[in-house]
């Protein structure tokens, strides 16, 4: 393990190589249950009353190295994959290929984790303190803090399924801050809960943005991007588009934004491929740590046994 | 899972393409691009999501030992809340099911015949039964229902399955007095010996079987979900063949089914149980062996199998 020179990546926090999901999924489309089906399997399909599966690729070649102290705005059109590739960073989810690697466990904090509906909210508060590994102690510490931050009221005592959406999402996400990561996933949160919500909460991630290293921000306003991060990747159809720049990436996503929505497919189909004429492609390598040999395997002859080297210098 | 139908800023090359395919076009303009290299090592990064080998996850898993504890005792009551006697059904249900099998298999089938003190036979085993039942039809069940929380949290999966287990210990415990109670007001007169300090050895084997079972088929059921549909009969089966409502004297006839009945792990279960509680006998040696091999047995595999998949309950 000597290593007599400073490390010049001693600041990357996540490393994401090539990752790829898929999903496989029924489909309804009629075109689909038409294709390339033989007697015997659409015969099979009407029986057993299931639909013809299809492979979507939610996330294809996605590689990037974030770094200490980079705040990271994740953009693109719904079902682009931002959300995906937030589980799959948070290690709530595993990749068809490719592979996540990060300083510590990321913590993501979404508006979609539902927690137990039978349990009051005050009941919730505990056990997802307890689920993200804080001890009994640290957990009794959180509740009337994060109490305070959903600001429900009387309405932590009553059962979660007597919420409504905004006060359940309101409460997750009051949750969800308690831990202190260092590597904080955040998915959509600013957008929930009314004004006097939504301007505590970002007072909370004000404060959480500050403790934590790395910070990743999914958001459909370009806007909250371009003021609140640094660094900034656009996906589209699971694709990386762009990575660069928090204010060049999200202008452009704008403008073609704003050309989809204004129905002018020829300037954002232009806007998109200068993005991604302009893109560099990045390979992420990582170089296993060489655990030091102790012994020599006598099956092994000695000409074999060179010391395994870490791949590619 | 993500519907793609957003409009597509590029020409669509026939009407049965999916949007999969479309977004691969992009494919020709990727390989004329400027390419960087970064290099990062595993001295500091770790792999997200990556199975631990199984020391670390064991230690995890103690690490979460408060949340497993918090979330049993908070779902135990969840099921009976909206009732009007609330956790009282505890104790009457298991109350209840004992009665319809002492009506039926007592009074109208007569299977009684030869078993004595039949109605603390039957308690014991219809009691105990519906333990192991809840662990393994609820623990396969668990990481369907537990989703949300696998979807939120990072924590060592294993814990919804022994959850379960944990959850259903606590139902035991009113359970278990329900059933001493009843076993102690019967009009025949058992002997309470030193025996029946054995009762807890055998509570325990029978946890250890329990959970090992809940562990492999927790994970069956993410690899093919229609294993659930079946545990009902299955469960339902090995009932029947557990001799909870009947002497296994009346297969004497035939030695291959007593041999087959025999090996089976509830029925060693209850056999010990009632011996220790209602006969004021000591099990004997062979119960004991079959008995712990079965639920060390039963509790090692299901536990590595389990932890095999741990990487794959993300998307169940």
């Amino acid at each position: 393990m000597a290593r007599p020179e400073i490390d010049p990546f001693a600041h990357a926090t996540v490393a994401v190589q090539d990752v790829h999901v898929r999903y496989r999924v029924p489909s309804t489309d009629a075109a689909e249950r038409r294709r390339g089906a033989n007697f015997v399997k659409r015969v099979g399909r009407t029986v057993f009353g299931n639909d013809p599966k299809v492979l979507v690729r939610a996330l294809s070649g996605i590689s990037f190295v974030a770094k200490s102290g980079e705040q990271i705005g994740l953009v693109g059109q719904n079902g682009s994959g931002k959300s995906t590739l937030l589980r799959i960073i948070a290690g709530l989810e595993n990749p068809a290929k490719g592979r996540v690697l990060a300083e510590s466990t990321p913590v993501l904090i979404g508006v979609n984790a539902a927690l137990v509906p039978e349990l009051s909210g005050e009941q919730n508060i505990r056990l997802g303190c307890l689920a993200m590994g804080l001890t009994p102690e640290q957990a009794e510490e959180a509740v009337p803090d994060v109490t305070q931050l959903a600001g429900l009221g009387k309405s932590i005592y009553l059962p979660m399924k007597t919420y409504s959406s905004g006060m359940g999402a309101r409460l997750r996400f009051a949750i969800a801050t308690a831990a202190n990561p260092h590597i904080l996933l955040i998915d959509e949160a600013l957008a929930t809960g009314d004004a006097a919500f939504r301007e505590r909460s970002e007072a909370r991630m004000q404060r959480l943005r500050q403790g934590a290293g790395t910070v990743f921000l999914v958001s459909h306003a370009a806007q909250t991007i371009e003021e609140t991060c640094t660094r900034a990747i656009w996906l589209n159809h699971g694709r990386l588009v762009l990575d660069g720049p928090a204010q060049d990436v999200a202008l452009r996503y704008r403008k073609w934004a704003w050309a989809v929505a204004k129905e002018k497919p020829e300037e954002a189909k232009q806007i998109i491929e200068t993005a991604f004429s302009e893109r560099e492609q990045t390979y992420v390598q990582v170089e296993e740590s060489v655990q030091p040999r102790l012994y020599t395997p006598r099956h092994v002859r000695s000409s074999k046994t060179a010391p395994p080297r870490a791949q590619g210098k | 899972m993500h519907a793609m139908s957003a409009p597509v800023p590029t020409p669509q090359p026939t009407s049965s393409a999916t949007s999969a395919d479309v977004a691969d076009l992009y494919k020709e303009i990727f390989t004329g691009q400027q390419k960087a290299l970064e290099v990062v090592s595993t001295d500091r990064l770790t792999q997200v999501g990556a199975r631990p080998p199984i020391s670390t996850y064991l230690s995890q898993l103690w690490g979460r030992r408060h949340f497993l504890w918090a979330e049993a005792r908070a779902k135990v009551t969840s099921g009976t809340r909206q009732t009007l006697l609330g956790q009282a059904w505890l104790v009457i249900n298991p109350v209840l099911n004992g009665l319809a099998y002492y009506l039926i298999f007592g009074l109208i089938l007569n299977t009684s015949r030869g078993i004595e003190n039949f109605l603390g036979y039957l308690v014991i085993g219809v009691f105990l039964f519906q333990f192991t039942t809840q662990c393994v039809t609820n623990g396969a069940k668990s990481i369907q229902s537990g989703r949300n929380l696998i979807r939120a949290f990072t924590f060592p999966r294993a814990s919804l399955p022994i959850s379960v287990v944990l959850r259903s210990i606590l139902n035991l415990i009113p359970t278990l007095a329900a059933m001493l109670l009843i076993i102690g007001l019967l009009p025949e007169d058992e002997d309470w010996t030193a025996a029946a300090l054995l009762f807890p050895v055998v509570l325990t084997l029978q946890v250890m079987l329990a959970t090992g079972l809940a562990l492999l088929f927790a994970r069956m059921t993410t690899v093919i979900p229609d294993i659930a549909q079946l545990l009902g009969v299955g469960m339902r089966i090995w009932l029947y063949a557990s001799a909870v409502f009947f002497s296994i004297d009346r297969f004497e006839e035939y030695p291959w089914i007593v041999g087959i009945m025999e090996a089976n792990p509830m029925y060693m279960v209850l056999d010990a149980a009632r011996d220790c509680l209602l006969y004021a006998t000591v099990p004997d040696a062979g119960t004991w062996i079959g008995l712990g091999a079965w639920a060390v047995g039963s509790l090692a595999i299901g536990f590595l199998f389990f932890w095999q998949g741990e990487e794959s309950y993300g998307q169940a």
